[in-house]
């Protein structure tokens, strides 16, 4: 009992000394003066507080999956960001469109589900990527297949070659066997100027 | 004065059509004189397009509102260094402007080439005429950048314009690298138009021997250069300009310019194959007409908006004036192929050194694949849209998804590949050649994971990134060490010697060198933080090691611009360190704002800083901070890949053979003598470039 209570103790002390680090650190103070500010802004201009949006990792990364609908950009909507416009930074659509994701991930849903229902809201572009299904799935199919079939060929012409080379003997007259291990030997004593590059 | 431009136009389209002609008609008659008048025209159309570009920059620099184009794409504010570059800005001055690159480059080779090759230069010169003609027929016809302003009574948007003075040039081409960033591209582009020449002549005129195969190497290294450094200030610009954090962003346009620069990567190492060996003449052939029509294709895809595009400030319908030409081109070339095709049949079959020749078909196959599915990404939207009726996306992460593989790949060939290649293939040498380079691949793998890289393609670039640089040391230190012991200089001496021995082999390593710092940039990506907030006066945010505080903002104008900046204050680490200057800027004559990013950059990581503006829902400052590792790595790497292009360029240092006692001597003959197929190699890598 007395080794149990001892740690208590230990534990409510160490938790005492961190508290008034914390209520007068810099960062605290800083936490303050922006809530005042906020304060006196919603005060004097009557304007909404600002909510940024609360996104969830999820929310985040499904965000990047659509594109942003606005027309002005060809960014996701969670890179949204014009440039040229009057904010430099994710735009009304965007931001609706990040809520809107946010929302759907609170109610629960699968990615899948979230995604298809963007795109019964939106229309198929609103993807990033094309889908992996029907006609779209060519998309993904082709960088792989057409590589794979040039590697066949290549395969080929390479077995091809080989054959003619055995059925066809080097021309030229027969080199002198000592010539020839000697010359490679001088010539492997001096790789910058080796027939090769 | 715009008759003046106008009339030159025409005159240039009357010389090119002229040289064309006369050309052809030389080649049939045989006249020299014939011949030689079509080659003169062709070296006219580059004074008379000179001329005409001359007349678009004064009018730019005398203000001269009367014409559209420099209405649509200057102001009288505009800073004399941006007037200049106004010059591509739109339609009708970058299509004039490849025009005048295209006739720069068919001067330089009619000239250079004027006594040499005279069985092979009329082909040449009928080849730039034509590719000269198509673009002086959009100057002259479809887009010619000399309209004048309806008379002074006429009405209209345009005359509103013209009254306030121009619309001033997009504030997104106000920026240094801009004016460096287009002319780089189009000399790629227009570049590669030359080995295409040389090529499709070589081809038609079944031209003997292997000359032009070498001249057609150096071109289309010149144009690959230049494509690079291209391509690299656009990723540069879309850093510093566009405030998104990113450099890359698979834009259709961006992704045009990368395709002919993936085929002539290919073509500059297969070329090899048909140098040395005799072979693939067939697929080199192509390999250059592909890269031309890419070429033909990126520009039509820059100006059309076929895709749609963040470099839509320059489109209209030209498209199909674009693929009529793309048509005929792919007609001429694979007639010439069709009926020349046994002039490309092989001198050589493969004989014991498998591994060297299929080296280079892994790698033109793993380049092709990169190419295929760069170039499938970019049209499938098109292609969706005419199959199933609707458009789709392609964005970004298809693309990295599908190229990331591909690249990480082509990173591991390039460091078996020259191995491989130049070494006896046996277990043994392999054993040698790769056990320090995979050593250090390895090791770097372990470091790097326990360090806390844990995206696996991330560590996979970092560890082949190593084992690639060792490899590539390896070989700059085995020959060193041979030169050094024999000439009894200090190794780094040797190394010198060495590379300027062979200037193409060596520049290639550094080449490959620099793409390998490329890579590691890129693989910093995965470990991008960002990090938006709003901020007022003597609040601040914490990203990575840094404290970033907002001390002031303040406003300031110009005749150009009026400009909002931020002060921020860089703590690092509770010290501070730095300050930074975000800005945004509203131009007055577009008024259209931008973004001026603040950089705060270090071999490790970017700092990197974008004043987002005023936030719409409360009104106070955003700043947006993002914390980007490695990013300086592409640029360096950059510059390491186009010193690497240059030193390939330089002829090789002939060294004095220092040979050994005497006897020593009637060896070098004997051999000649005794097999001649050993002297015929020894004479043509003397000959060689």
């Amino acid at each position: 009992m007395t080794k149990i209570f001892s740690i208590r103790k230990s534990k409510r002390i160490q938790m005492k000394s961190l508290c008034p680090q914390s209520r007068f650190s810099v960062f605290s103070v800083l936490r303050f003066s922006v809530r005042v500010v906020a304060l006196a802004t919603i005060l004097t201009t009557g304007a909404m507080s600002p909510t940024p949006a609360q996104e969830t990792p999820r929310a985040k990364s499904l965000s990047k999956r659509v594109l942003c609908m606005c027309g002005g950009c060809e960014d996701s909507a969670g890179l949204c960001n014009h440039p040229g416009g009057t904010f430099s930074g994710p735009c009304e659509t965007a931001r609706a469109m990040q809520k809107d994701l946010d929302a759907h991930v609170t109610r629960g849903e699968s990615d899948d589900q979230i995604l298809q229902a963007m795109v019964e809201q939106y229309g198929p572009t609103v993807l990033v990527e094309p889908p992996k299904k029907g006609f779209d799935l060519l998309a993904w199919i082709m960088p792989i297949a057409v590589p794979l079939i040039a590697l066949v060929l290549v395969w080929e012409v390479v077995r091809r070659w080989r054959q003619k080379a055995t059925l066809a003997p080097a021309g030229g007259p027969p080199i002198n066997a000592e010539f020839l291990a000697r010359a490679q030997r001088e010539a492997g004593r001096e790789p910058g100027r080796e027939n090769d590059e | 004065m715009d008759i003046l431009g106008s009339f030159a136009l025409l005159l240039a389209f009357l010389a090119a059509v002229y040289a064309v002609l006369a050309g052809i008609a030389g080649i049939l008659t045989r006249r020299t004189l014939v011949t030689k008048s079509a080659r003169n025209a062709g070296m006219a159309v580059f004074v008379l397009v000179t001329v005409a570009v001359g007349c678009l920059e004064y009018f730019f620099f005398t203000n001269d509102f009367s014409i559209v184009y420099v209405v649509e794409h200057s102001n009288r504010a505009l800073p004399g260094f941006y007037k200049f570059a106004a010059l591509w800005a739109g339609q009708e001055g970058s299509l004039l402007f490849w025009s005048w690159l295209l006739s720069i480059y068919a001067f330089l080779v009619l000239f250079l080439n004027r006594k040499r090759h005279p069985e092979l230069m009329p082909y040449v010169g009928v080849v730039l005429a034509g590719v000269q003609t198509f673009f002086l027929t959009l100057n002259n016809f479809v887009a010619t950048p000399f309209r004048v302003l309806a008379g002074p009574d006429g009405a209209g948007v345009m005359h509103l314009a013209k009254m306030s003075e121009g619309h001033g040039l997009t504030p997104l081409l106000q920026y240094p690298e801009m004016v460096i960033h287009p002319p780089m591209l189009y000399l790629g582009y227009t570049g590669f138009s030359v080995p295409f020449a040389f090529a499709l002549a070589a081809l038609l005129g079944r031209y003997p021997g292997e000359k032009w195969i070498h001249i057609t190497r150096r071109w289309t290294m010149i144009a690959w250069c230049f494509q690079s450094i291209g391509i690299l200030l656009g990723a540069h610009w879309a850093y510093a300009m566009l405030g998104w954090g990113g450099y890359w962003a698979w834009d259709p346009v961006e992704n045009a310019s990368l395709l002919p620069w993936i085929t002539g990567t290919a073509f500059l190492h297969s070329v090899m194959m048909q140098e040395k060996r005799g072979m693939m003449k067939v697929w080199n052939v192509w390999l250059v007409f592909t890269t031309f029509m890419l070429c033909i294709l990126g520009t039509m895809l820059t100006r059309s908006g076929v895709v749609s595009s963040v470099h839509a400030f320059a489109q209209s319908s030209i498209g199909s004036w674009f693929v009529g030409f793309l048509i005929i081109t792919f007609v001429v070339c694979f007639a010439a192929y069709w009926k020349n095709r046994d002039y490309l049949r092989s001198d050589n079959q493969l004989d014991s050194l498998v591994s060297r020749e299929s080296s280079f078909l892994f790698n033109n196959l793993i380049l092709l694949a990169a190419c295929f599915a760069v170039l499938w990404g970019t049209l499938f939207p098109v292609l969706s849209e005419w199959v199933q009726g609707s458009k789709i996306s392609v964005g970004a992460p298809f693309f990295n998804k599908v190229n990331v593989p591909i690249a990480l790949f082509l990173l591991l060939l390039t460091g078996v590949g020259p191995l491989l290649a130049w070494r006896k293939t046996s277990f043994d040498a392999l054993k040698r050649n790769f056990a320090w380079p995979f050593a250090g691949g390895v090791l770097t793998g372990i470091i790097g994971f326990v360090w806390g890289f844990r995206d696996i393609y991330s560590l996979l670039c970092l560890i082949l990134g190593v084992f690639v640089t060792l490899t590539i040391a390896s070989e700059f230190f085995r020959g060193a060490r041979v030169i050094s012991s024999r000439d009894g200089t200090n190794i780094f001496t040797a190394m010198g010697e060495l590379t300027m021995r062979n200037t193409r082999r060596y520049g290639g390593y550094v080449i490959h060198f620099g793409m390998v710092l490329v890579f590691i940039g890129v693989a910093g990506t995965p470990f991008n933080k960002d990090l938006q907030k709003e901020m007022g006066v003597g609040e601040s945010l914490r990203i990575g090691p840094y404290t970033v505080l907002c001390q002031t903002f303040d406003h300031f104008d110009n005749a150009n611009y009026e400009s909002d900046r931020a002060t921020l204050e860089v703590f690092k680490i509770g010290k501070s360190d730095m300050l930074l200057f975000p800005e945004r800027r509203l131009f007055h004559a577009s008024q259209v704002t931008e973004t001026m990013v603040a950089i705060q950059s270090s071999p490790l990581r970017d700092l990197y800083v974008v004043y987002a503006g005023r936030s719409p829902e409360s009104g106070k400052p955003v700043i947006h901070a993002y914390l980007l590792p490695l990013i300086k790595w592409i640029w360096f790497g950059g510059i390491v890949v186009v010193l690497g292009t240059g030193l390939a360029l330089l002829p090789n240092r002939r060294t004095a053979l220092v040979l050994r006692p005497a006897t020593e001597r009637s060896w070098a003959d004997a051999i000649a003598e005794a097999t001649p197929a050993i002297g015929a190699a020894a004479r043509r890598v003397e000959g060689h470039d």
